[in-house]
């Protein structure tokens, strides 16, 4: 009540602000008259009596402002008075203030742009309610690799019903890409599977009809289907009455239940299926020679009293039971194999946490060099203000209000920093949303181009809200801070009397202000070589990558990804093949055409049991697989792989011929010392039985050609002939003399022409397919890139302007050294070396912290190592000429000091 | 004196005041010369911290202010002890009293 009182009052006092203005002189002039009536009372002259009076008084203004700060309305008044005069001040000096304003503007967008990103991708809660307590539960082999994968459908279903800790445990399949047919042109949709609990757990409900009953979830259950609301609305006009209606899958008809609501994602970072259908999981859990698995993602949900910790337990504990029960030959394998739940938010985003912690760490970089920058901006002028604020604290200023006074001035400045900063940011998470939106690669503007993706199907939900404007608002302040502290401090602690007395000459610095300056100089030189190291690393490595000899050649290829039903007859799927590629070949433009079960840098699994031409055949499970990729006769010409030895396969390389196959380099060394040719090994596709072994003849020997990414190592692999081995996932391969991307329409009409049920996908040229795989790395190697080009140019303004000052300072002592006889080019040296010090500190300090640092790149580096002495020497010297440069122009301007000025000006 | 006065608690100066004013209305000059009276002269209230001390009073609603005419017919602020400044005279009084009965007893200890 009280102070909401005082408040009132002081809002009152602002409105009458002109009203108790006067009436304050007016009661302390009354008083001092009132003391003269005495004075002249008591017998005194009346001149004598006013001057007693005055002076028992003491100054009107004082008393007055006594008043004035003992009332609540003061305290906003002066704040406002204060940022009027910062505001006043910052507008007077257009030259500091711009400078200023855009460091800090720069700096501040890029890490609040930078952080939008962390906060939607690794902070922001998943958009389940309860999602703290869900959990990614994988499978961890260190036998198979060391990341977790998921889990075989009998190990999932026996967890359901054992795990104590978990509330409950969902599951789901990715099944791939399938053909929709039977509701207008085919489509490609992406199917999952999951279990009839997957959408309770995530507290989803559908928007149409239902989920999936229990009852449906079962081997062989009914054939029903659940629809996104992406494919509800494109396919489906948004039929309220879809549910009912059947539509075919792969050939299979099945009936549609429910449709889910438009805001559903599906938890996890890249898949975002339009279609589920129920998993129907074998309810028999034990595994022997003859169960088909399937590999499951299984999501439980701790129950409220469970600790992870507790689960971790029970999960290890449920990993050595599972194990008892495995059949001999799959025991030995499964001995060090755990299940391991974590967080879910943290394995969605798993991939991307690194690259964002370590953009933040160095746009935060870049924002304490601004910093810096702009704190010895103040610093140089807090001296040259020096007279200014003597002559405030003679005025009755006392310390604390000119303390407040330079902070309010340093809070103006990065909050008007900040709106450019947020306009910046702004901009940039727009792109980013652009760029992650389905359709946003259509963009013509190349900068959204770069930014596309490489986050995931989560970079859509990249935006400025309350948390990210929240941080925005406390790097404000942080930069309030670390721009105005020292300063304040130090424009506060004049002597008065020596300020004022000494108004006329120029009193340079104190020591402490010059060490100040010296040591945020050093600092601002090393963190921008540590960027310019990491920088380094990168663009290597980016480099590399870009000129890793793949084993093909790229240019002039377009390249489309079709699925022919799983249960389609090998001849069928041959035909087709046939069909097509006499279709392709046709094309005008196309100089070769392939079609073949993967493309060059596609991500493959190891799909074939390969033995040894003799011998017995081991148990399943023992046996050692390889890539297979199967491949129509013109595939090697096509993508450019050259053959080493032997030969291609030909047409007649057919069901009815004898089985041959073409193996890699790295597979005829790992597996014959390099003399391959005429040798014998049986293949089995999908590792299907122990029975359906082909014996081949190995034909030819070709060059290693990377799969799996632009960055992976290369890989044994064996070509199989498609008509020999059927596989259901194609893809087209065309080597064109024209532009390929033209050919796009065209390749559409042949595969509509061939099989009017046949959807095509991904449709495009070789290079495209690149630049996607190195998009990710390619967003972070600019934009480090970008951070530590500012950062070098910012240190470089940063020693241009100290060192600038220093002279302006000295130009005295300038004048007196020429006077006694030193050259101009002594001058030169003298300040060339005093920097060179300051900048030979920063270097080494910079290497120092550079080579602890640039560990944190490792898991990204390509072709180069960490402490990789190329990039550090770089950087360095990078750093170093920059800086010698900025102090080039002050020392050239002290070697011209102009001696008779400078005596004249005494 | 000079350093006593500087010294002067802020609580006890308001005390002062309020005790000074009686049922009585002063302006600034007035009040300070019957501080300065019932104290025996041991206060002398200067305006720099007599002015401040009324403003604030005023604010906290222990006084009320009116302008009047002076004894000379000058025109003056003078104010007012209100029922509320009455009260806390009371609180005030019974703080000093219990200050006072402690610092005297911390003093006679040995």
């Amino acid at each position: 009540m009280e102070s909401l009182r005082r408040l009132a009052s002081a809002l009152r006092n602002l409105q009458h602000k002109q009203q108790i203005e006067s009436d304050l002189d007016m009661e302390i002039r009354s008083y001092v008259q009132a003391l003269t009536d005495e004075k002249i009372a008591s017998g005194i002259s009346p001149a004598e009596g006013r001057r007693q009076a005055l002076v028992e008084t003491g100054g009107l203004e004082q008393v007055k402002q006594a008043v004035r700060d003992g009332q609540g309305s003061t305290a906003i008044q002066s704040v406002m008075q204060d940022v009027r005069y910062g505001l006043r001040q910052l507008w007077h000096n257009p030259a500091f203030s711009c400078t200023a304003v855009i460091t800090l503007g720069l700096g501040i967008g890029a890490t609040t742009a930078i952080f939008s990103a962390v906060y939607a991708l690794l902070i922001r809660p998943l958009p389940y309610p309860g999602s703290d307590r869900l959990m990614e539960i994988s499978e961890v082999n260190p036998k198979q690799n060391e990341y977790g994968g998921p889990m075989v459908s009998p190990d999932f279903v026996a967890a359901q019903s054992s795990l104590r800790n978990f509330e409950s445990i969902a599951g789901s399949e990715a099944m791939g890409d399938m053909n929709l047919t039977g509701s207008g042109d085919p489509i490609r949709v992406r199917v999952a599977g999951i279990t009839a609990n997957f959408l309770s757990q995530l507290h989803v409900t559908p928007e149409v009809g239902r989920g999936f009953l229990s009852s449906e979830d079962r081997k062989g259950g009914p054939a029903v289907v659940l629809l996104s609301h992406g494919l509800w609305r494109s396919k489906f006009g948004e039929d309220p009455k879809v549910v009912g209606r059947s539509i075919t899958l792969e050939g299979q008809s099945r009936t549609v239940v429910g449709v889910l609501p438009a805001g559903f994602i599906f938890p996890d970072s890249e898949v975002e299926p339009d279609l589920y259908v129920p998993t129907g999981f074998d309810s028999d859990t034990t595994i022997t020679q003859n169960t088909q698995v399937h590999m499951v993602r299984v999501i439980g949900k701790l129950s409220t009293r469970a600790h992870l910790e507790e689960a971790q337990t029970e999960l290890k504990l449920f990993a050595a039971n599972r194990a008892k029960g495995y059949p001999v030959f799959l025991a030995s394998f499964m001995e060090q194999r755990v299940f391991v739940a974590e967080p879910l938010h943290r394995f969605i985003t798993g991939n991307n946490r690194k690259p964002l912690l370590i953009l933040l760490a160095c746009v935060g970089a870049v924002l304490l060099i601004a910093c810096a920058n702009v704190t010895n901006l103040q610093l140089a002028r807090s001296v040259a203000r020096q007279h200014e604020m003597a002559l405030r604290g003679a005025l009755g200023a006392g310390r604390l209000r000119l303390v407040r006074q330079s902070l309010i001035e340093s809070l103006m400045l990065a909050a008007i920093s900040a709106v450019l900063g947020i306009g910046t940011a702004t901009l940039l998470t727009w792109l980013i949303r652009r760029g992650g939106m389905p359709g946003g690669s259509s963009s013509s503007l190349g900068f959204a181009e770069i930014l596309q993706v490489p986050f995931g199907k989560l970079s859509a939900a990249v935006e400025m809200n309350g948390g990210v404007l929240a941080f925005t608002a406390g790097l404000v302040l942080m930069t309030t801070v670390l721009i105005g502290i020292l300063p304040a401090i130090s424009g506060s602690r004049w002597d008065l009397r020596a300020a004022l007395q000494g108004g006329t000459r120029r009193i340079s610095a104190g020591r402490g202000d010059r060490r100040v300056r010296k040591i945020l100089l050093t600092t601002e030189i090393g963190l921008a070589v540590v960027l310019l190291t990491g920088a380094g690393l990168l663009i290597r490595s980016f480099v590399n990558v870009l000129h890793n000899d793949s084993g093909f050649d790229p240019r002039q290829c377009l390249t489309a990804e079709l699925q022919r039903n799983y249960t389609e007859a090998p001849e069928k799927t041959v035909g087709f093949v046939g069909r097509l590629l006499q279709r392709l070949q046709g094309l005008p433009g196309v100089q070769t055409a392939a079609i073949s079960s993967s493309l060059p840098l596609q991500s493959i699994a190891p799909n074939t049991a390969v033995l040894p031409g003799d011998g017995p055949i081991p148990p399943i499970g023992q046996w050692p697989v390889s890539y297979g990729i199967s491949i129509t006769p013109d595939y090697l010409r096509s993508a450019g792989i050259h053959l080493l030895s032997g030969r291609g396969f030909s047409e007649s390389d057919d069901a009815d011929s004898a089985p041959v196959v073409i193996v890699s380099k790295l597979f005829a060394e790992h597996n014959y010392n390099g003399s391959a040719l005429g040798k014998q090994i049986r293949t089995n596709i999908n590792s299907r039985g122990a029975d359906q072994f082909t014996r081949r003849t190995i034909v030819g020997v070709v060059q290693d050609v990377r799969y799996n990414g632009a960055e992976a190592n290369m890989e044994p692999v064996i070509y199989l002939p498609l008509k020999q081995v059927r596989q259901t996932s194609l893809t087209i391969l065309l080597r064109s003399n024209i532009a390929p991307g033209s050919l796009s329409s065209a390749v559409r009409r042949a595969v509509i022409e061939t099989d009017s049920d046949q959807p095509v996908f991904n449709l495009q040229t070789m290079e495209g397919r690149i630049s996607q795989l190195v998009a990710q790395r390619r967003l972070i190697m600019l934009l480090i890139a970008s951070f530590a080009l500012l950062a070098l140019l910012l240190a470089g303004v940063g020693v241009y302007g100290v060192f600038m000052y220093w002279v302006s300072q000295r130009r005295q002592e300038m004048g007196i050294r020429l006077a006694l006889g030193s050259t101009r080019g002594g001058l030169l040296r003298l300040i060339l070396i005093q920097a060179a010090r300051l900048i030979l500190v920063g270097g080494s300090l910079g290497l120092a912290a550079a080579w602890f640092l640039d560990r944190m790149l490792a898991s990204a580096l390509v072709g180069v190592r960490v402490h990789d002495p190329v990039s550090l020497t770089l950087a360095w010297a990078l750093m170093t000429l920059f800086a010698l440069a900025g102090t080039g122009l002050p020392a050239l301007h002290a070697s011209r000091t102009d001696i008779v000025s400078v005596l004249h000006s005494e | 004196m000079e350093r006593n006065q500087a010294n002067l608690l802020q609580g006890t100066l308001d005390l002062l005041i309020l005790k000074a004013f009686g049922d009585d209305e002063f302006h600034g000059l007035g009040i300070a010369r019957r501080v300065e009276q019932i104290t025996q002269g041991t206060f002398k209230v200067r305006p720099g911290s007599l002015f401040p001390a009324l403003h604030r009073m005023e604010e906290a609603g222990w006084l009320t202010s009116f302008w009047g005419e002076s004894e000379n017919n000058r025109r003056a602020k003078y104010y007012r002890r209100t029922k509320k400044g009455e009260r806390q005279l009371g609180i005030e009084t019974e703080q000093w009293a219990t200050i006072s009965r402690a610092i005297a007893s911390a003093l006679k200890a040995n």
